[in-house]
């Protein structure tokens, strides 16, 4: 291969932090105007590789290439400057300030010390333009719909004028029209020659957008893959190195029964009208929905956590929760959306996170021992792999922190109504499956599950009962066994049957 | 907490070589400030000779079991990531109100346990106000800070209150020794311990920690945060009264102008203790040993002979560094 034709090499790139290998001689190449993949599962290394690109760490080993030029940048700042814009998941915009502030931070036109306002706004005009995006550029980025945020840090990475642009998974937090407006972003952008590190977990995405695919595991490069001679199933099956199943089918069942939970309404005026919605006992029923369809909305309304009108009945008796706690007692479970932000307190340990909402029954003391002893069961149970229950949890990875999430509420016990939002967010294809599995299991036990996502195809797999929500109301419901995938997909977008 | 530290070792016995590792540099944090404080009276003793004589020592535990009994309240509303600006106020107002009711003959322990009541109401008005109304503790607290010094001048037009005929067993309260060991000091101790307890062996402790690492998550845990926030500022206005009530029993007069300034040396010793002003992360034994530190350094200033701004100088130079070394092995920390 010559050189002119590469955008990029990383070349046997190692990177060592203490105890571990990140990174243990890592290929990339990537040519100009290609969309190309980072694959692999959580830990692979895709996020240290491009945070080695970007510039915030140093590899102890190898060398990068970055149109034929040696490349090694020591900060992120000489990164941007040397064309390489990274787009994390985690979208680094300050929420306070305007769209122009955020799209030309450090770089505002100016006359000596004062701003040129209306030039910076004008800037940041064209920079929204070119994604497509219809926003004021004086809206403060807080009051934006994620999606909208997720446009506007495209085009902040579009104006340094970036030859290679790094994606960290942007469909996490978009639904599927959104993201398909990102897609012809990153048309338009490889249109021009620009190359785009596409990082994803949803191989349909992949398919799509990319045209050639690198997957790593262990810290290793596995393979390069073109994807156009390419199935999903081999991407997958490098992913993973061996073969293991990726959606554990569940042998759905029909729970019978009267319904546990009996929602009339649950009502939030201009936001949420979800009205006859009924889950069982042993009954895993599913949310579907674009962003900002209500999921998280009714989730959080029927925990208590927002004040709606909700008419319903657990248990034959009306449901009335004015707060988390009282919803807590009535025996509900809410695994939020964020496990980070809302789901876990990342500076204690494992143990005191999972036996934090078991305290509030007696014994009263010495609830640190009590604690380790009450959540070793779930702990087990989960198969949580962690050094011990003294461990922080903020040192797990995803799948383990949202296991003790849910190890949380195993060991309070005495769970009726258990409602998930967004649970495998972020997760990789073992861990997905791993706790689908435990989902299923404690429905098994006769506990009424409510569970939000935005991956139909998980849906599908693991429920017994589809519910569609469009625009805060819901549209549709489907039995998973007879519905197919796309008439549910065309659902969720247009909020009508085909 | 030997006890319980002890057990945690034994669970880091199976754990793999990072977080043992990691245990042993958190084993240094903890006893690298009791390293320190050791170091000094060493340095101490070898300066002013009559450092280490029981009436020295004496004289220092009880100079710093005032502001350390106000710092313990103050450890436990730091670790929920609130701060009580208010405490001098507070103990101004409980001192006086002890001199107050003793003088026109209320008993002894009703007229203590009155006073305390009082500053636990202050405290937990302004922490309730902080927990259901959103509002910051620092502000909540800074217009008690305000507002209770105020009302303690008011109760006498700023005039000090005699405790009148007071009982013998009051007086000993603040000033009495058993050996060369002052009550107050025993105290002191005494209160360090049940916070600890608190903190370490009950719910209500736990419920602490886990407000102060992240509220939300708490919240959506089913915690009861607000009362949890309520209560924690109650204890520190109720150890804050107390304060004040064992320094009218020191002095046989209720000072109105007394406690200024000792929000600051109570949030000093706290975070000298190790105790993360963002909460979640911390602990008393950590501001017990803290306020001892402080106390001997002022105290080893005083015997050297020199001034009392010196001693400022020297106290905030040891706190910046102290912060310094914490943030520079938390990093290390978190790298591993």
């Amino acid at each position: 291969m010559t050189g002119t034709a590469e955008r990029l090499r990383m070349s046997g790139i190692v990177k060592r932090f203490p105890g571990t290998v990140a990174l243990d001689g890592v290929e990339l190449t990537v040519r100009p105007g290609e969309v190309h993949c980072l694959l692999g599962e959580n830990g692979a290394g895709k996020s240290t590789l491009m945070k080695i690109l970007a510039g915030s760490y140093r590899p102890d080993e190898g060398t990068i290439l970055l149109d034929g030029e040696p490349f090694s940048p020591v900060t992120p700042h000489a990164g941007l400057a040397a064309g390489i814009a990274v787009i994390y998941q985690e979208l680094d915009l300050l929420p306070d300030l305007t769209v122009a502030q955020n799209l030309l931070l450090g770089r505002s036109p100016r006359y000596g010390p004062f701003v040129r306002r209306s030039r910076r706004a004008g800037l940041a005009r064209e920079a929204l333009d070119r994604v497509g995006a219809r926003f004021p550029v004086t809206t403060p980025v807080r009051e934006l719909p994620i999606a909208a945020q997720q446009l506007t840090a495209i085009a902040k990475a579009l104006t340094a004028d970036a030859r290679v642009i790094v994606m960290d998974e942007p469909s996490a937090t978009l639904g599927e029209s959104e993201l398909l407006a990102v897609f012809d972003v990153i048309r338009s952008l490889t249109a021009e020659g620009r190359s785009v590190i596409f990082i994803s977990h949803r191989m349909d995405e992949v398919m799509e957008i990319g045209d050639r695919a690198t997957v790593l595991r262990d810290g290793r490069t596995v393979g390069v893959y073109d994807l156009t001679s390419t199935g999903p199933g081999e991407l997958v099956a490098a992913m993973i190195g061996e073969a293991k199943e990726l959606v554990r089918p569940s042998g759905h069942r029909a729970p019978e029964g009267e319904p546990l939970l009996r929602v009339d309404r649950v009502h939030l005026p201009g936001l949420l009208d979800v009205r006859d919605l009924e889950v069982r006992r042993g009954e895993i029923v599913g949310l579907a929905g674009l962003g900002g369809a209500g999921r998280t909305t009714l989730l959080r309304a029927l925990f208590g956590d927002l004040k709606a009108h909700v008419t319903a009945r657990l248990d034959g008796r009306p449901l009335r929760v004015g707060s988390p706690a009282a919803a807590v007692r009535a025996g509900l479970a809410l695994v939020p959306e964020s496990r980070k932000e809302h789901g876990l307190m990342l500076g204690l340990s494992v143990g005191r996170n999972a036996a934090i909402a078991a305290l509030g029954r007696p014994p009263w003391l010495l609830p640190g021992r009590a604690g380790r002893r009450l959540t070793q069961p779930a702990l087990a149970d989960l198969g949580v792999k962690c050094a011990g229950p003294d461990q922080l949890v903020g040192q797990l990875s995803g799948g383990n922190q949202q296991k003790i999430v849910l190890a949380k509420w195993i060991t309070r016990g005495g769970i009726r109504l258990l409602l998930l939002d967004e649970p495998t967010r972020g997760l990789d294809v073992g861990a997905k499956a791993d706790l689908y599995r435990q989902v299923r299991h404690l429905a098994d036990q006769g506990v009424a599950v409510l569970l939000a996502s935005s991956e139909l195809n998980e849906l599908t797999a693991n429920t017994d009962q589809i519910q569609v929500l469009y625009e805060g109301r819901n549209v549709a419901r489907f039995d998973p066994r007879d519905s197919l995938e796309s008439v549910i997909a065309h659902t969720v977008i247009t909020g009508a049957m085909p | 907490m030997t006890t319980s530290t002890g057990s945690a070792m034994t669970v880091a016995g199976k754990d793999s070589g990072g977080a043992r590792s990691r245990r042993r540099m958190d084993l240094i944090v903890k006893s690298n400030l009791l390293l320190v404080f050791l170091a000094l009276c060493v340095v101490a003793t070898l300066l002013a000779p009559q450092f280490l004589t029981g009436r020295n020592i004496a004289n220092l535990l009880q100079q710093s079991a005032l502001t350390g009994i106000v710092a313990i309240g103050m450890t436990m509303v730091v670790l929920t990531a609130g701060i009580d600006l208010s405490v001098g106020s507070v103990a101004a107002f409980g001192g006086m109100t002890v001199a107050l009711l003793m003088g026109s003959g209320v008993p002894v322990v009703a007229a203590i346990l009155l006073s305390i009541a009082a500053g636990a109401l202050f405290g937990g008005f302004m922490g309730g106000l902080s927990a259901y109304l959103s509002l910051p503790s620092f502000m909540t607290t800074l217009a008690g800070l305000t507002a209770i010094r105020g009302l303690t001048y008011l109760l006498t037009d700023g005039k000090p209150a005699d405790v009148g005929g007071a009982p013998e067993a009051f007086q000993l309260l603040g000033g009495g020794f058993v050996g060369y060991v002052p009550i107050i000091g025993i105290v002191f101790v005494v209160i360090t311990i049940l916070a600890a307890l608190v903190l370490r062996g009950t719910t209500f402790g736990e419920y602490v920690y886990a407000v102060g690492s992240n509220k939300e998550a708490a919240r959506l845990s089913g915690l009861p945060v607000r009362a949890v926030i309520t209560a924690v500022f109650a204890v520190s206005g109720a150890l804050a009264a107390l304060a004040g009530v064992l320094l009218t029993s020191r002095l046989t007069v209720g000072q109105p102008t007394a406690f200024s300034g000792l929000e600051l040396d109570a949030i000093a010793a706290v975070v000298l203790g190790g105790t993360n002003l963002f909460g979640g992360r911390g602990g008393v034994f950590g501001t017990f040993v803290a306020v001892l530190l402080l106390s001997v350094l002022r105290n080893l200033c005083n015997l050297l002979g020199l001034g009392s701004f010196f001693q400022m100088v020297v106290t905030g130079l040891i706190l910046l560094v102290a912060l310094i070394l914490n943030m520079l092995i938390e990093r290390r920390g978190a790298r591993a």
